[in-house]
């Protein structure tokens, strides 16, 4: 916040002020902020991980979920900062490992929508193998990544899905490593559903986000927002409305993709938005257990946990 | 606590009439705004305008909202909002 | 109850079962794999679940995600998956979450010998996670100690909020000893405690006793978990007068209550001069020394403890003033004599210690005594 905005609002260093009249309390996505934390969000301005917050949150109301059934679970960086800002059940772990810690609570509580978000080198550097048995397993989790090709928090080091050729601050000659399709892993992998848009695409975004959380096995949605802080500034690529412009610019829809002759489809350097993959015929992991469970008890399903007190 | 800084514009076209005048009306929380220029320079009819000094969107031309929500749906901050009018 | 034999790591899992955990997530270890594999068989019996993970990294998170989501759980693995779970171990005692880390030690370091025993893991235990935490670690002496220590483990996990190590062994592991298990009915651990209004509810807060209550996820209690540095309310900060009042707390909330969670034996004779401390499965080797030393007439204290972090320091101090010589037997070059040292003087302690899968043996702490 700026100086003068605080000065005219007589707030003193470190004072934020949230809006509070009757809008903010009609409105329905504000309403899901948490009422307790400071505002703005500590994000630099113009960043999509903002835009795919909003989106988040308009999808998990589209859906009338009950704040106390939705659980977010985050790693470490940018984009794991964004649960604390939302009034659900909110869990930040080490990084990496948010697949695994809410492979745990959804065990516990399979009752409860869990979403886990990522950034890129979160969910698949570090984070890659547990990435991979999550929707190996068909875990009920929904994997929201927010792919800014970069780690952003630590000053812009490159990271899995760092486009070839990129400069970062550790690769100052350009990344000579080939980016990670993160959607293509997934499937690969036994994801679900899994679709992939760009923080230009926010409606777009609302919409997969509230199919994938609606899905009952594991779903991935991939959110492309290449940070312009870093990547950007090192790459020359502007501001952030700038950036903004090229994904819609540099993407293309999965339909139009897939009427490409097959040279064009080699060749293509563009961002593919789509829902690119769906499977709703494979058991989900937990209630394949309650099977067990109830064999095992000789008793049906429900009773079973009951009978475990759980 | 002091009101958050914002501009509203509110019209109701004459029944009967033609749709003119603005089809949404905006709300600008300055006090959460970072002043990035995305809903500025992506409102299609040119709603908004920079507000050098204060760092934040002022409303250039309220009447022209369309409520196509971009603005709204593209703040990373929620400091911009529409609602549609009837 | 009958009289069964039964193996030391068979009766950890049991302990656990009995104490009320219903969540294991585990990943195979030698001479760790029978926790998992029992609990994979036992758990779901009472309704529990059982996962195994694809690495000890996972393990250790999807345990305290599941104590998160309301379940007591559990995990168990040796040295090198020991290792890998420090991160996540350090994230528990941050952000204050009961669970159990089972770790069977092996001979080390790195791949070292699967199938040979040691204590090599005693400091990694106390500081194996970066900064400063406060941690309990738990050793039993036999399988039916196993089985105790891992249902008091649970409960002073739950009491205290707080990762709980059972330091345990290959020797105990393995074993197998004609035990008699009670009813789990009369077996009592900590239960959930009470809780303010949503509205009210501060997940850290800084309780006069050292340990505010814990909500779980799903009924209710909205709030954050993070292992930033944290305000009573669990939201990230860096403010001082916020991290220190914290750090006063956690660090203290295990000093406030020793008396609960030192456990410990005193065999002692009056008059003795000289005393033998150890824990573990060199806890048997001397209880030998001792039983051949008494034989011969001499007069010696033993000191076994179950509780080695934190360190007893009260009572290894008492021993310290009565007696000339401490000596201390352990499967590794000193790590717990040290601490021994520390508190009764380096010239009255005799470290007897093999770090290379042997057991000490009786004669090796006689010879202690001489000299």
């Amino acid at each position: 916040m700026s100086d003068v905005i605080r000065e005219a609002h007589g707030l003193n260093e470190g004072e934020f002020l949230e809006p509070r009249d009757k809008w903010f309390e009609q409105n329905e996505t504000l309403q899901k902020l948490r009422k307790n934390k400071k505002f703005p969000t500590i994000w630099c301005p113009g960043c999509g991980i903002g835009v795919v917050m909003g989106a988040l949150i308009r999808a998990i109301d589209h859906l009338g979920l009950k704040n106390d059934n939705v659980a977010l679970v985050a790693g470490i960086g940018c984009t794991a900062r964004m649960p604390v800002y939302m009034d659900y059940n909110t869990l930040h772990t080490t990084h990496g490992r948010a697949l695994a810690f809410a492979t745990g609570l959804k065990i516990a509580r399979p009752d409860m929508k869990i979403i886990a978000i990522m950034g890129d080198g979160d969910a698949l550097a570090i984070g890659g193998n547990h990435f991979i048995h999550a929707a190996r397993r068909n875990l009920g989790i929904t994997a929201l990544v927010v792919n800014n090709a970069i780690y952003g928090m630590t000053g812009g080091q490159y990271s899995p899905t760092t486009p070839l050729g990129g400069k970062a601050t550790t690769a100052p000659y350009g990344n000579i490593e080939p980016p990670f399709p993160v959607c293509e892993l997934a499937i690969a992998a036994g994801a679900t559903y899994v679709a992939r848009s760009t923080v230009f695409h926010a409606l777009e975004l609302d919409k997969f986000l509230t199919e994938a959380i609606s899905k009952d096995g594991f779903s991935l949605v991939e959110a492309v927002s290449y940070c312009h802080t870093t990547y950007g500034r090192l790459n020359k690529l502007g501001t952030a409305a700038d950036m903004m412009r090229a994904l819609k610019d540099n993407s293309i829809s999965k339909s139009a993709f897939d009427k490409l002759p097959e040279e064009e489809k080699i060749a293509n350097t563009r961002i593919v938005r789509g829902m690119l993959h769906q499977n709703d015929s494979r058991c989900e992991y937990t209630s394949r257990y309650a099977q067990i469970l109830a064999q095992v008890q000789n008793l049906d399903v429900a009773e079973a946990r009951r009978a475990g007190g759980i | 606590m002091p009101e958050a800084v914002h501009q509203t514009q509110t019209a109701a076209p004459a029944p009967g009439a033609a749709k003119k005048g603005p089809r949404g009306e905006v709300k600008i929380y300055a006090t959460w705004c970072k002043g990035c220029r995305v809903c500025v320079e992506f409102c299609p009819p040119k709603v908004l305008s920079m507000d050098e000094n204060e760092n934040h969107p002022r409303l250039l031309a309220p009447e022209k909202c369309t409520a196509c929500h971009f603005c709204d749906t593209h703040c990373p901050d929620l400091a911009i909002v529409v609602r549609k009018l009837e | 109850m009958t009289v069964k034999l039964m193996q030391g790591n068979e009766a950890i899992a049991l302990g656990a079962i009995a104490a009320g955990c219903r969540f294991c997530a585990g990943y195979p270890i030698t001479p760790s794999t029978e926790v998992a594999e029992v609990l994979s068989r036992e758990l779901p019996r009472v309704g529990g679940m059982f996962i195994q993970m694809e690495d000890e990294i996972a393990s250790m998170a999807a345990i305290i995600g599941a104590r998160v989501g309301g379940l007591k759980s559990i995990t168990a693995t040796s040295g090198p998956g020991f290792s890998l779970m420090q991160e996540n171990i350090g994230y528990a005692a941050m952000t204050e979450i009961p669970c159990v880390i089972v770790d069977v030690q092996r001979l080390g370091p790195s791949t070292g010998q699967p199938t040979s025993a040691s204590q090599g893991d005693v400091m990694q235990a106390r500081w194996g996670t970066h900064g400063d935490h406060p941690i309990i670690a738990l050793s039993p002496v036999s399988v039916r100690n196993a089985f105790d220590l891992t249902v008091r483990a649970f409960d002073i996990s739950e009491k205290f909020r707080t990762p709980v190590i059972l330091l345990t062994d290959e020797v105990i592991g393995h074993m197998r000893e004609p035990i008699e298990l009670p009813d789990f009915k009369s077996v009592k651990t900590a239960g959930q405690v009470v809780l303010e209004n949503p509205e009210d509810y501060k997940a850290f807060r800084n309780t006069a006793s050292g340990v505010p209550p814990l909500a779980v996820f799903g009924t209710g209690y909205r709030y954050h978990i993070t292992g930033m540095f944290h305000d009573e309310v669990g939201f990230p900060t860096q403010r001082l007068d916020e991290i220190d009042p914290w750090l006063e707390r956690v660090n203290s909330k295990l000093e406030k209550h020793l008396d609960e969670i030192t456990l410990f034996e005193e065999d002692y004779q009056k008059g003795a001069k000289i005393a033998i401390l150890s824990y573990g499965a060199s806890a048997r080797t001397a209880r030998h020394a001792v039983k051949q030393a008494r034989a011969q007439g001499r007069k010696v204290n033993l000191l076994t403890l179950f509780t080695i972090w934190p360190f007893p320091e009260k009572q290894v101090e008492a021993l310290g003033y009565c007696v000339d010589r401490i000596i201390v037997p352990e499967m590794n070059l000193g790590q717990l004599a040290f601490e021994v040292e520390r508190i009764a003087g380096r010239k009255k302690v005799r470290h007897v210690g093999l770090a290379n899968g042997e057991m000490v043996t009786p004669q090796m702490v006689l010879e202690k005594m001489e000299g």
